[in-house]
């Protein structure tokens, strides 16, 4: 088999394993990618990410649900693991990469929704900053100062605890206007997002990345002017 | 008007019986900053003593001329008494409700004790539902609401590991599932022989934005159709969510009331359900009571009744901190746009 032929192969592989949610054939196919030499960021993107790319049409299609949407999650982190650490910083291209803090905000337990972006984050090559769920307002700040994350994206499952991020956007933007923030989440509207003062905001998590590259690219307009 | 009192009102259109007007209720909690600050109970503690409980249900009922007083507000008494703890958050500034700090791993680690009704904070909600009958319980309806059996589930296991586990190892799932199916039909009993004149069913972690309709059909709705069997009417289902793809699913459940949040295209609910059921929804509990002009909120209550309702109430617990002005607008709409016969229910 040639070289763009078992580079096919492997995608297909790959795509096929994470919309089949086959942990295994995903396993064995990123080891192979590492073996036999091949671009490990056109795994990640072309194999990985377009397995979650249909998955996502799947689910808006309402032929997979949550559950399908998890395990398929399930499968690309297998082979994430495998590839990311032999991702090489030319292979990014310049597309423009940042930072991102990411939690679900106090009084809210539930960070499905979260986890799902985490993994596009992850996948699209940001460094991702996971204060995990139930996390108090101010440690959002604490982190991004720490940090120095272009984004923060903010989760809440829930209208009872939806209000906390206006409380979040408040502090972050006193201490650092720049900052580009972004809101996901059952209950939050566009609406909700710009009543808030948030910069971006998410319906979807393929959408979530595309915002995310987007404020990036305008942060970094603004700083070189 | 005529001299029907809230309790009557309310209890009639539960058995489909002539009313005067629309009564304002909820099924979930409906608690309000305006009326705890009234009687100076900070949030966190409304959820920890029977006294503060009635007393902020019952406040929050008066300030706003609802017809019946509900309670408790979080979701958390259950699991807290199968011993997972609660997080009140005691000194966080703003409305935080309780949360569950821990769950177990997998279903089959869950061990409900036989004794949970004594526990944690099981005897404030009763003690609350008494007070309530005690109070108001000859003039107004007393509502309370118990988390169906994979939303509840999904409190004690990670809802993530539950959903997977779902396909991967069914079994287990239903097996905890069964054992909450059990435990509900027993709650509802007790808690209308306590004092509640309804309890709401509330399983919104089967929305068809979550599970798959087949899912839904195959492990949530027999067990949803034998606590239905087993309990005594009124009997309401409410899922909020994504529901236009599973209302005629709901409607298959035994339940007597279906109550849908925003999300759902009520009209065309009412059309595939048909006119014999009581279809409850649904106003935005966040946005009309908390945001809305006066002039929005009466739009929106005239669209939930054309729609097909037959009785406006929020989606979803209302979002506490409401404008006094909305919270009144809301229910003096309700009750002036409700005066005519809605499709299973009309008027004297």
């Amino acid at each position: 088999m040639g070289k763009e032929e078992l580079r096919e192969e492997l995608l297909k592989q790959l795509h096929e394993g994470v919309v089949e949610f086959e942990e295994d054939q995903v396993k064995e196919a990123s080891q192979k990618v590492i073996d036999e030499g091949l671009n490990v960021y056109d795994a990640v993107m072309n194999g990985l990410a377009a397995g979650m790319q249909e998955v996502g049409e799947l689910y808006d299609q309402h032929e997979y649900f949550v559950p399908e949407l998890l395990m398929a999650a399930d499968a690309l982190y297998v082979g994430l693991d495998i590839l990311r650490p032999h991702i090489k910083l030319e292979d990014l291209g310049d597309k423009p990469k940042g930072q991102v803090v990411i939690g679900t905000v106090q009084g809210d337990v539930h960070d499905i929704g979260k986890n799902i972006i985490k993994m596009m984050f992850d996948v699209a090559g940001f460094t991702v900053h996971d204060l995990g769920r139930d996390v108090p307002l101010e440690k959002f700040v604490e982190e991004q100062l720490n940090t120095d994350s272009e984004i923060v994206a903010l989760s809440a499952m829930m209208t009872t605890t939806m209000m906390g991020m206006e409380k979040v956007i408040k502090m972050i933007k006193e201490k650092n206007p720049d900052v580009a923030i972004m809101l996901g989440g059952a209950p939050v509207t566009s609406d909700t997002a710009d009543l808030f003062g948030a910069d971006g905001y998410a319906e979807s998590a393929g959408n979530a990345v595309q915002e995310a590259i987007k404020m990036i690219s305008r942060l970094r307009e603004m700083q070189k002017k | 008007m005529t001299d029907m009192t809230p309790r009557e009102r309310v209890l009639k259109l539960f058995a489909k019986e002539p009313i005067d007007t629309m009564p304002c209720f909820s099924g979930q909690g409906m608690v309000t900053v305006p009326a705890i600050d009234s009687v100076g109970i900070p949030f966190s503690q409304i959820h920890l003593t029977a006294e503060n409980m009635a007393e902020s249900a019952i406040k929050s009922m008066e300030m706003f001329d609802f017809d019946a007083a509900v309670v408790p507000y979080d979701m958390c008494t259950i699991p807290e008494a199968f011993g997972l703890g609660v997080s009140i958050y005691e000194n966080a500034e703003g409305i935080l409700f309780p949360t569950i700090p821990k769950k177990w791993s997998l279903p089959d680690e869950v061990v409900i004790p036989e004794d949970y009704l004594e526990r944690a904070r099981m005897p404030v909600v009763d003690g609350a539902l008494k007070l309530l009958k005690e109070k108001i319980g000859t003039t107004h309806a007393i509502g309370t609401w118990i988390l169906g059996p994979f939303t509840l589930a999904g409190q004690l296991v990670e809802l993530d590991v539950l959903m997977k586990m779902a396909y991967k190892e069914k079994a287990k799932v239903e097996a905890l599932l069964d054992k909450i199916v059990d435990l509900t039909i027993d709650l509802g009993r007790h808690y209308r022989e306590i004092g509640a004149d309804f309890v709401s069913l509330r399983e919104m972690g089967t929305g068809a934005d979550l599970i798959s309709p087949r899912m839904f059909k195959k492990m949530i709705q027999p067990r949803l159709r034998k606590i239905f069997d087993a309990w005594d009417s009124p009997k309401i289902l409410h899922i909020c969510g994504s529901t236009d793809l599973i209302i005629e699913l709901m409607n298959d459940c035994g339940a007597e009331v279906i109550s849908v949040d925003h999300k759902n295209t009520l009209s065309e609910s009412r059309s595939k359900i048909g006119k014999d059921i009581l279809l409850f929804g649904d106003y935005d509990g966040f946005n009309l009571p908390s945001k809305a002009s006066v002039e929005e909120i009466q739009e929106a209550i005239k669209k939930c009744i054309d729609a097909g309702v037959d009785a406006v109430w929020p989606g979803c617990d209302i979002w506490p901190d409401v404008k006094s002005e909305n919270m009144q607008a809301i229910n003096n709409a309700i009750k002036e746009f409700g005066r005519v016969s809605t499709p299973a229910v009309g008027r004297l």
